[in-house]
């Protein structure tokens, strides 16, 4: 079932609580204290919204406690002339190092799970390791 | 223990509209996903639109909203097959509900399939239906600014339709300034300029669309 949320940044928390989920249970069902969001400026999605929105949805839920650290990703652009991948600023998409019109979109609408911090596994298993 | 991962967010939605893009590229169907704030005309282009095909041609239409079949009545009245999807209180269609809207449709035989997606002018930027291709309507009681307020969705749209041209006489509006803006944001942007009342541009929209066929 899509979650029914008027507000967006609602159903792309949801997106992201979904995929914490399915990434600890790749981990062996390690549970997850910390996730890294990669947030592209162009990506239609607003931060401190989304923080708002997962911090909400965390709360009571079996995820918590959660933290999140969301990094923004700028917007770049690549130039077809010079290879320089730049920074898209004040909305000109000239290439910053030789000024070329000719550029083609690089980044700046990621929205990625880029980390998850897992528990270290119980003492059970850290017993192998021992020299 | 830090585990390092590049997990797409929306990775489902993602994977589903892939099949779906599939799925029209095998069958050669042009599939058009069109975004606009509520009441820019995307039910009126898509009615002038249908209006202007001959009964033999393979058009279908997907229109979403919040609530009410509303649009799919208007568009059901030219012969060719529509459904409406409610989505319920979500602000966008996703990819899934595209795929179970399609159910028992043979979407392979289409020319062209249009998705007129939840009127919202953020929302539906980050859900990939499958689409071939993005059109953004603006109309031009908006203002010139929408394409620097919203530029992911500017962003991510091949095409923009400025709408309601005929109503230019009566606004303030820089059409040649919004038109720029739309190409500060998405240098590579087509722009249309249409009128859905009185049919102005809409013979540039038609050859727009069969020169995708
Ligand atoms: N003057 C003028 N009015 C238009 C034009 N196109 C559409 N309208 C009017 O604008 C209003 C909204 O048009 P719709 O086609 O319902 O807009 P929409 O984008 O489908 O709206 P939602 O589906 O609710 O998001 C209607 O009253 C239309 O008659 C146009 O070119 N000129
Ligand atoms: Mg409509
Ligand atoms: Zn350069």
């Amino acid at each position: 079932m899509p979650l029914q949320y008027g507000l967006h940044e609602m159903s792309i928390a949801a997106a992201v609580l979904d995929a914490v989920r399915a990434e600890t249970r790749l981990h062996g069902g390690a549970r997850a204290t910390r996730a890294g969001l990669r947030i592209g400026e162009l990506s239609g999605v607003e931060p401190e919204s989304l923080r708002f929105c997962l911090e909400s949805l965390v709360a009571g839920d079996d995820l918590e406690p959660l933290a999140f650290d969301i990094e923004t990703r700028p917007w770049t652009r690549r130039c077809l002339d010079c290879g320089a991948e730049f920074r898209v600023v004040e909305y000109n998409t000239a290439c910053s190092g030789c000024g070329s019109a000719h550029t083609e979109a690089a980044g700046g609408d990621e929205m990625e799970l880029s980390y998850l911090e897992l528990e270290e596994p119980g003492c059970a298993s850290r017993s192998n390791e021992k020299s | 223990m830090r585990v390092p991962l590049e997990r797409k967010v929306l990775n489902e939605n993602d994977r589903i509209a892939a099949g779906l893009r599939e799925r029209f590229q095998r069958g050669g169907v042009f599939c058009l996903n069109l975004i606009s704030s509520p009441g820019s005309g995307k039910t009126a282009l898509l009615e002038r639109t249908l209006e202007g095909f001959d009964a033999s041609r393979r058009m279908a239409v997907l229109t979403g909203d919040i609530q009410t079949d509303n649009d799919a009545r208007r568009l059901a009245r030219f012969g060719f097959p529509v459904r409406q999807i409610t989505t319920g209180g979500a602000c966008h269609l996703d990819a899934r509900m595209v795929e179970r809207a399609l159910e028992g449709w043979r979407v392979e035989e289409l020319e062209i399939l249009f998705l007129e997606n939840v009127g919202n002018l953020v929302c539906p930027t980050s859900y990939d239906l499958g689409e071939e291709a993005r059109a953004v309507l603006l109309s031009v009681t908006e203002g010139e600014d929408k394409p620097l307020k919203y530029p992911a969705t500017f962003h991510h749209a091949d095409l923009m339709v400025l709408n309601k041209i005929d109503l230019l006489p009566y606004v303030p509006f820089q059409a040649a300034l919004a038109c720029e803006n739309a190409r500060r944001v998405q240098p590579e942007i087509e722009i249309l300029e249409v009128s859905c009342t009185s049919g102005q541009g809409l013979d540039g929209w038609r050859a727009w669309l069969e020169a995708r066929l």
